[in-house]
């Protein structure tokens, strides 16, 4: 009896305890409007984020940006659309760049442009390139943000230790073939010249590269796609160059996937391998992983053909609509907060990420990274070279990972001595058949 | 029950004699049922909001196309099937899962018993092997993927070390279309023995002494021993590991999406790691239902024809 009594004192105590910290949390709460952010982002990039919105949380009183980890990029867009209207959706979200024509086909946000026009910002500071990718009749649908370019790297370090002549910034196709052809031989084959994952992303931007369009209607820009071309002068081009260095033996292959990409860099880290073509997004890693010099060159280009440049990868930030105005403008507070030339710098020097905002290069932070590793400006470099066009503005259509898929496919099947033609007819068909389906089934005329 | 009820054929009215009869049935009846409801009902609840009612769902969206929300919107009939079994990528798909599923379970099998029969030696150290032999039951998938994969690696990996070494010819294992199946089928039974091990063990250990000490007697040697003894005697639990191993080399997904993702051409992309793909990559939510009902309709098949045909022969 003493016993439940003395346990009944102390519930009360605690519940005396924890009532005024009850309230003190609620008119915290009450008095600023809560945005929730969902993001895809793990590692250094995460705690980038976590740490931009507790600096945006101290700048100002009136919201509070909550960051919420939603797992990867594909879950992430099926989490989206199915909360979408509900009070579980959140008010401002991060999307990769292939989901961006079934989002704005879904209607589940505000155009940026939106807020763009109500605040006067000023856009023409973010990279015109990346702009491109996620607006659609010069009006953008969302903010592009944590973005990369393709690149290719070389062991600089192995190069001049095996009296190699660096290739050029601006490579074309057999600038690389020589380089690599050179590695195999003065390494007697202990050192693989070359590989190019087996990715549809690399090999849609082989296309962008060629000034080619996959999607007709520009790359789905003047209106919903109806035909794909994966079989074209450009692929078979960049396919030819990969079955050249196959067949001299200075190409290795380690297949699709985040397999393929960990082993590549291992091997390239190892010393294995010395050219390999894959986001920008990985420098800090490779930076970080050898005391070798690492190399950077633009994305390779077509022999006799200037580059058109290629299409950014990564994703945007978006605002949605189901939340109150207020809301909205928390949201739209926090997209300016993380684009402004500081925190773009910080996220390129955090994260390998490129700095999108034009001001952001003359950061101290920024210009601490180039002088320590002057080939990490590269990326950078070639990102503000490129004129955007339609064909390297991204593929604006849904099922661009179907398209994906069938590019990788095809690629593992020419590495492995299947026609290219024949394999790359193949794939073409299968993304016209699955685009037709789409199509039928969305009611797009 | 019923037969023995008293019938009227004279009777112009039958219901009004045997009325009473009829509702002292229909009381013990409606007793039952209650108690059937109350013991049935909320498995059958549970059961039918998360297995029976996705399963028709699944069998409706297979006859649609869906739209970019995942909603059904063009019915299609039987044409997403019809492009399946028209479609070569699937039919190497079935293929490459035949292959590997028969490959997994006969091999783990084989092995797991190689090594429950080496544990039942009596020597020295003996119990760290035991603890060796089925330690792989505690490695995740994602641990075993991120070893195997190094081990695989066409540069600094083990086994290319092992042929540069030796100058044989080298191997790219899970880039190769010829190989990465072999790859993935040498990882996920390396994965599977731990289990397999330990329950094959278990059931060596539980046979009586006397049989195998009669038989030593009679001058019985010790392969015939394993064959005429002990594996009848097992026979249970072999077909259990045995099912187990298939519907688990059925449904494999971690490994092949973190060694492989379907690659390289096709080649192991088991019909699992399809629906995934098409479901939750393509979004393309009919024809991966198609797909889940015709692998649901192979492995009840294939199960139902494990029971006739091995049934028979276990000894339980």
């Amino acid at each position: 009896m003493a016993f439940t009594h003395k346990r009944w004192w102390f519930t009360l105590g605690m519940l005396l305890l924890i009532l005024p910290l009850g309230a003190c949390a609620r008119s915290e709460a009450a008095s600023r409007t809560r945005v929730v952010f969902w993001h895809e982002m793990t590692g250094p990039g995460q705690e980038q984020l976590k740490q931009f919105a507790k600096e945006f949380n101290a700048s100002q009183s009136k919201y509070r940006v909550e960051p919420q980890f939603e797992g990867n990029y594909n879950e992430a867009v099926q989490k989206i659309l199915h909360t979408h209207g509900t009070s579980a959706s959140p008010a401002v979200f991060q999307s990769m760049d292939v989901s961006t024509s079934q989002l704005y086909h879904a209607k589940v946000a505000t155009p940026m442009q939106h807020f763009i026009d109500a605040d006067h910002y000023d856009i023409n500071k973010i990279s015109p390139v990346a702009r491109a990718f996620y607006s659609q009749k010069d009006s953008q649908i969302s903010m592009p943000f944590n973005t990369s370019q393709p690149v290719l790297y070389y062991n600089a370090s192995l190069l001049k230790r095996l009296g190699i002549k660096a290739p050029p910034v601006d490579p074309s196709y057999s600038d690389i073939t020589r380089v690599a052809k050179a590695i195999s031989a003065k390494s007697h084959g202990k050192v693989k010249g070359l590989t190019v994952e087996e990715y549809g992303w690399l090999f849609e931007q082989f296309m962008a590269n060629s000034n080619e369009h996959l999607a007709n209607h520009e790359d789905g820009r003047t209106g919903i796609p109806t035909k794909v071309h994966l079989n074209t002068p450009g692929t078979q081009a960049a396919m030819k160059w990969v079955r050249e260095n196959i067949k001299a033996g200075d190409f290795i292959d380690y297949g699709a996937g985040s397999q393929a990409e960990s082993n590549e860099i291992a091997a390239f880290l190892a010393g294995k391998l010395g050219i390999f073509t894959q986001s920008s997004a990985y420098i800090s890693q490779l930076l970080a992983g050898t005391k070798d010099e690492l190399g950077i060159t633009y994305y390779p280009h077509q022999d006799g053909k200037p580059r058109n440049g290629v299409a950014v990868g990564g994703a945007s930030l978006w605002i949605s609509n189901d939340k109150p105005k207020a809301v909205q403008q928390g949201a739209w507070e926090f997209v300016k907060y993380v684009m402004t030339a500081k925190a773009q710098a910080q996220w390129q020097a955090a994260t390998g990420y490129l700095a999108l905002n034009k001001d952001s290069q003359t950061q101290p932070i920024l210009q601490k990274l180039y002088k320590q590793h002057p080939s990490a400006q590269v990326p950078s470099q070639q990102l503000a070279t490129i004129k955007a066009n339609t064909a390297n503005s991204g593929v604006f259509m849904e099922g661009v990972i179907q398209e994906r898929n069938l590019a990788q496919t095809a690629m593992a099947q020419i590495y492995n001595g299947t026609d290219i033609n024949k394999a790359l007819a193949v794939a073409e068909k299968g993304l016209n058949d699955s685009v037709a389906n789409t199509n039928r089934a969305n009611h797009y005329k | 029950m019923l037969q023995s009820l008293p019938r009227n054929s004279n009777s112009k009215d039958p219901g009004a004699q045997s009325a009473p009869v009829r509702l002292s049935t229909t009381a013990q009846w409606s007793k039952d049922n209650l108690y059937v409801a109350i013991f049935l009902g909320p498995s059958l609840l549970i059961l039918s909001v998360f297995v029976f009612w996705p399963m028709i769902k699944t069998l409706y969206l297979s006859l649609f196309l869906t739209d970019n929300l995942g909603h059904a919107s063009v019915f299609v009939g039987l044409n997403n099937y019809m492009s399946l079994f028209n479609n070569p990528a699937y039919l190497s798909s079935l293929g490459a899962t035949l292959m590997y599923v028969i490959a997994v379970s006969v091999l783990t099998i084989i092995l797991g018993m190689l090594l429950a029969v080496a544990a039942q030696q009596r020597l020295r150290g003996i119990r760290f092997f035991r603890t060796i032999f089925s330690s792989t039951m505690g490695i995740s998938v994602s641990v075993a993927a991120i070893f195997w994969l190094f081990a695989f690696n066409p540069s600094v990996g083990v086994f290319a070390q092992i042929s540069q070494a030796l100058h044989l010819p080298e191997i790219n294992w899970l880039a190769d279309p010829h190989f990465a199946l072999l790859a993935v089928i040498m990882t996920t039974v390396w994965m599977n023995l731990g289990f397999t091990f330990l329950i094959l063990f278990g059931a060596l250990q539980q046979l009586p002494a006397s049989l195998f000490e009669a038989a030593e007697i009679a001058g019985v040697g010790k392969t015939t021993q394993f064959f005429k003894i002990s594996l009848p005697l097992i026979s249970p639990t072999l077909f259990f590991v045995l099912i187990v191993t298939l519907i688990d080399a059925f449904k494999s997904f971690g490994l092949i999406d973190l060694m492989t993702v379907g690659g390289p051409n096709n080649a192991t992309n088991l019909l699992v790691y399809r629906v995934y793909q098409d479901a939750f990559l393509n979004g393309n939510y009919g024809l991966a239902s198609t797909e889940s009902v015709v692998l649901t309709a192979i492995i009840a098949v294939i199960t139902l024809i494990q029971f006739k045909l091995l049934g028979k022969r276990v000894n339980y």
